[in-house]
Formats: structure tokens, C-alpha cells, sequence
């Protein structure tokens, strides 16, 4: 008898122990919610795993699915377009348009225009560019484009090999970019007469009100400036987002970001490779003699009469004109 | 032909990571160390409304991890599950970046913290490769679809949460538990 009051009591001192924690919890529980549980999952709740891999202990990541669509649709075209395209674009309208000659021919007086170190940055950034557009695109947007016309086993090798060049080449091309975009900016400021170079389209326009025009331009005209600031622009998100891409030991990004970064990247080389398809095609054909700029780092002095009036008047006023030996 | 779909049914998931282990001893040598294709996660771990699933690629019927590929080495199946060609991997990792799921891993052995070939769960249905074969099992492991059987994983479930097969059938089964029990959404499908 003894014995059963004692159960009793221990059953009522145990019930009302259990109370007593459960008035220390104000929150009134709620019925578990599946729904809610989804939704929770969905908005990308963590929880616990004993898995060590990446991002293993959050089940579902969302983000825009429309990533894909944009990478599949519109920047792997638009890099074929940019590069492809342009180079089309710019024959036809040379061969229409004709190129710009020297009005007077070569003078054959050479003056000094960039120095050694600078063509040297030049094409640290430049090679390496070149060969960055075309694995680039390779990766964007050769399964597209390429895959389908080659065998199996060329198109694998192709793109690793594609893969190990693009990440190769990013280091002296973002060295080379650093460089121009610090040591030149100097000479890219924008001026006044940096709007009426535009108005005649820098006088490279052979027929209509635009024939036999010369616009002012400084060391560095309209046009180059625009390509300037495009390319320090552009070169510093792309690089940026590469960095992300090529070390996600280091950067640690989410996948989102990776996701991000992966579109800003293809976004910036859309832009810079249809500046460079521009900037090559002035430089080598459009612009007679522009070419041996970036060879002996000379021009000739009708070519900087005609091209760049106001800085030759500079350097020929301030006694910093040097001619060729 | 059949789509081969994952369900795991979230009131029955006991989080005693037998599929896990189920995965990684069926397809042995193809999982290299540190790579788990499938992983229990716990949702609110010992509070109310504690949910565990286990997860692992999906086998999506809009896959984004093929979608961002440069590489364009998946595939899909006659029985709609995704598979991967690793001869054409090139280690990006975009896959991985892509999938809503985290079901794409690489091993970190590089340099410059490069990746190696992506792996992830192939269904117990090998890869490119000849059924059986050698290569098959080195680079993908299990062929077990190629026998006429599911995967190990959902095979060995102990409480049969997860379950593994068409999904017309799978979701039947779900559906006939639900009509004894209700929690009609405690899928994870």
C-alpha cells in the first residue's frame, strides 16, 4: 500500500515537473506544417549532414532559372556574333566605304609616338586577349556552334584543351590590362573636341557630308578614348569574374555568384571582342599607316597630321617631337 | 519507356544514412575519397517538425546542369535518367554552380585549386561506357539499371522512404501511403 502512494506521488511530482519546463516555453507549438517545410526548403534552409562536400547541407538552392536560357541563348550567339559578325560588318563596310588613305602619302619622316615598354604592355594584353576570345568561345558557345560538325573524341580534347589556355592566358592578359588602364589613362581624358569627332564619325566616312573631314583629335582620338574606358571597364569586371571562377578554393563565392559571375564574364567579352574586331581593323587595314604604331612604336608624320592635328601640334610646339634615326 | 525519379518521403526518413552508405559501397572505387553522392540532411536537427531527406542528383527533366555544360558531356538516358561523360569533363565546375541540388562534386587536387572530373549519382546506371565493363565501373561504378535492378540506395532503404523507380509507380506507392496516413506534401520528389 505504502509502496503505491509512493508511485503515485512520484507520478505527480513527475507530472507536474513536466509543467513546470513546459510553462518556462511562453511559444505556443505548432503543428508541424509539411507546406511550411517546403517553402522553407525552397527559400534555401540549411540543416545538418554529415557529408563534408560542398554545399551539401542545403538541399535546394534557388536561384533565377533564366540564367540558363540567357547563357544558351543570347550570350553564346551574341560572342559568335561579336566575333563573327563584326569581322563581317567591318569588310563590307570597307569594301564599300573604301579605307582611309594618307592624303599626302608617306612622308617618310617617322616620329615617335609610343615608347618600347609601352608596345610591350600592349601586346602582353593584346596576344593573350586574342587567344582568350576564341577559347572563350570555345567554352560559351562551341558546343553550339562547333560540337555538332566534329567527332566525339576531337571536340573533348579540344575543349580541355581550350579550358587549360583560357585559364593560362588570363594572368598576362589581366597584367597587360592593369598596365594600359593605369599607365595610359592620362592621355584618354575626355574633351570638348571629342564631340565633334563623333559628329563626322571621325572622318573615316568616304562619301556624303562626311567626306575629306578631319576632326581635331588630341594624342588619342574620340574613338580610341571610347575603346579606352570600354576596355578599362569591361576589362576589370571580366577579370574580377574570372578570378571568382579560376580560384572558388580562395574567393569561397556562392553559387549564385558563380552564376553571376559567369554571365557579367560572357557579357564583358561580348564587348570587348566586338571593340577589339573594331580596334584590330582600324589598326591594320582602315587606318593607313596606324599599324607601324604598335611595330617600331614610330608614325609617320603625315599619319599624326592627319590623324592626331592637336598632339602633333603639342609636341612640336613644346620641343618633345622626336624623329627617327 | 520508363523516367526513372528519386523520392524521398520526409515521415518516414529516419536519418540513418544507410542509402549513403548503400551508394558508396556499391559503387566503391568510382567514389573517390571525399566524394559522397547522396547525403541525409536534417532539417531543424532536434527541435519540432525535425525533417530528414536524402539527397542526391535528381535526374531532372529540364537538367541544369546539361544546359550550362561547355563541355556538353551529359546525356539523358532512353529511361530519363542524366548521366555524364567524364572523358569529356573539363573540371569548370559550372554543373555544380547550376544544379539546384548540389549533386554534382569534384575532387580539390589540382593546382591553382582546379578541379578534377565532376562526379555525381548516375542512377546505378554506369556511364558511356559498355555495360559492365571495366572503364564503366572505374570512372562511374554500378551498372545496376543494366540488370534489371534499382539502386542500391533506395534498394537497401531500411523504412523504404526512399524509393527509386518510374515515376508513375513510385508515386503511386507515395500515394497509397498517404491515403492511410495523409501528409500528403511530406514528399521530397
Amino acid at each position: 500500500m505504502n509502496k503505491l502512494f509512493t508511485r503515485i506521488g512520484l507520478a505527480f511530482v513527475l507530472l507536474f515537473s513536466a509543467l513546470s519546463f513546459a510553462a518556462d516555453k511562453p511559444a505556443p507549438e505548432q503543428p508541424v506544417d509539411n507546406g511550411l517545410l517546403w517553402a522553407q526548403l525552397k527559400d534555401g534552409a540549411t540543416g545538418y549532414t554529415t557529408s563534408q562536400s560542398e554545399f551539401h547541407a542545403m538541399p535546394i538552392n534557388h536561384y533565377d532559372l533564366r540564367v540558363l536560357e540567357l547563357r544558351s541563348d543570347w550570350l553564346a550567339p551574341g560572342l559568335m556574333a561579336a566575333l563573327f559578325g563584326m569581322i563581317i560588318i567591318f569588310a563590307l563596310f570597307i569594301m564599300v566605304n573604301g579605307i582611309s588613305k594618307l592624303h599626302h602619302g608617306f612622308s617618310g619622316k617617322m616620329v615617335h609616338r609610343w615608347s618600347k615598354f609601352d608596345i610591350s604592355i600592349h601586346w602582353l594584353g593584346a596576344i593573350p586577349c586574342l587567344t582568350l576570345i576564341l577559347t572563350g568561345l570555345t567554352l560559351l558557345a562551341g558546343r553550339f556552334f562547333l560540337q555538332p560538325f566534329v567527332s566525339e573524341g576531337f571536340w573533348a580534347s579540344f575543349v580541355s584543351i581550350g579550358k587549360q589556355i583560357h585559364n593560362i592566358m588570363a594572368f598576362p592578359f589581366m597584367l597587360g590590362w592593369l598596365l594600359m588602364t593605369l599607365l595610359w589613362a592620362k592621355n584618354q581624358m575626355p574633351k570638348m573636341y571629342d564631340v565633334k569627332w563623333f559628329l563626322v564619325v571621325g572622318g573615316y566616312i568616304n562619301f556624303g557630308p562626311f567626306k575629306g573631314k578631319h576632326p581635331d583629335a588630341g594624342f588619342a582620338n574620340a574613338g580610341e578614348k571610347m575603346w579606352f574606358w570600354t576596355f578599362a571597364l569591361f576589362g576589370l569586371v571580366i577579370s574580377a569574374s574570372g578570378l571568382l571562377l579560376i580560384f572558388p578554393n580562395v574567393f569561397e563565392p556562392s553559387r549564385t555568384m558563380s552564376l553571376i559571375s559567369l554571365v557579367l564574364h560572357g557579357v564583358s567579352a561580348i564587348i570587348i571582342c566586338a571593340f577589339s574586331i573594331v580596334h584590330i581593323f582600324m589598326a591594320t587595314v582602315m587606318s593607313e599607316g596606324g599599324m607601324d604604331c604598335m611595330i617600331s612604336g614610330y608614325c609617320d608624320e603625315n599619319w599624326a597630321t592627319q590623324h592626331h592635328n592637336l598632339w602633333y601640334d603639342e609636341i612640336k610646339a613644346n620641343g618633345t617631337l622626336q624623329y627617327k634615326d | 519507356m520508363a523516367t526513372m525519379k528519386f523520392l524521398c518521403d520526409s515521415k518516414r526518413c529516419i536519418e540513418c544514412n544507410g542509402c549513403v552508405t548503400a551508394c558508396k559501397n556499391e559503387n566503391e572505387h568510382a567514389l573517390e575519397w571525399g566524394i559522397q553522392r547522396r547525403r541525409v540532411v536534417t532539417i531543424h536537427d532536434g527541435e519540432r517538425g525535425e525533417a530528414s531527406i536524402s539527397v542526391a542528383c535528381m535526374h531532372c527533366s529540364d537538367a541544369p546542369c546539361m544546359a550550362v555544360c561547355p563541355a556538353d558531356c551529359f546525356y539523358r538516358t532512353e529511361d530519363g535518367v542524366i548521366l555524364h561523360n567524364k572523358d569529356k569533363c573539363i573540371g569548370c565546375g559550372y554543373c555544380l554552380y547550376a544544379c539546384p541540388f548540389g549533386a554534382p562534386q569534384f575532387k580539390k587536387n589540382g593546382a591553382f585549386g582546379s578541379r578534377g572530373k565532376m562526379d555525381k549519382c548516375t542512377f546505378c546506371s554506369g556511364g558511356p561506357e559498355e555495360n559492365h565493363s571495366e572503364a564503366e565501373r572505374a570512372k562511374y561504378g554500378s551498372n545496376r539499371i543494366a540488370e534489371g535492378k534499382l539502386p542500391m540506395c533506395a534498394e537497401l532503404c531500411a523504412t523504404k522512404a526512399l524509393l527509386a523507380g518510374d515515376a508513375e509507380v513510385v508515386s503511386n506507392v507515395f500515394r497509397e501511403r498517404v491515403a492511410y496516413r495523409g501528409a500528403d506534401n511530406a514528399a521530397w520528389k
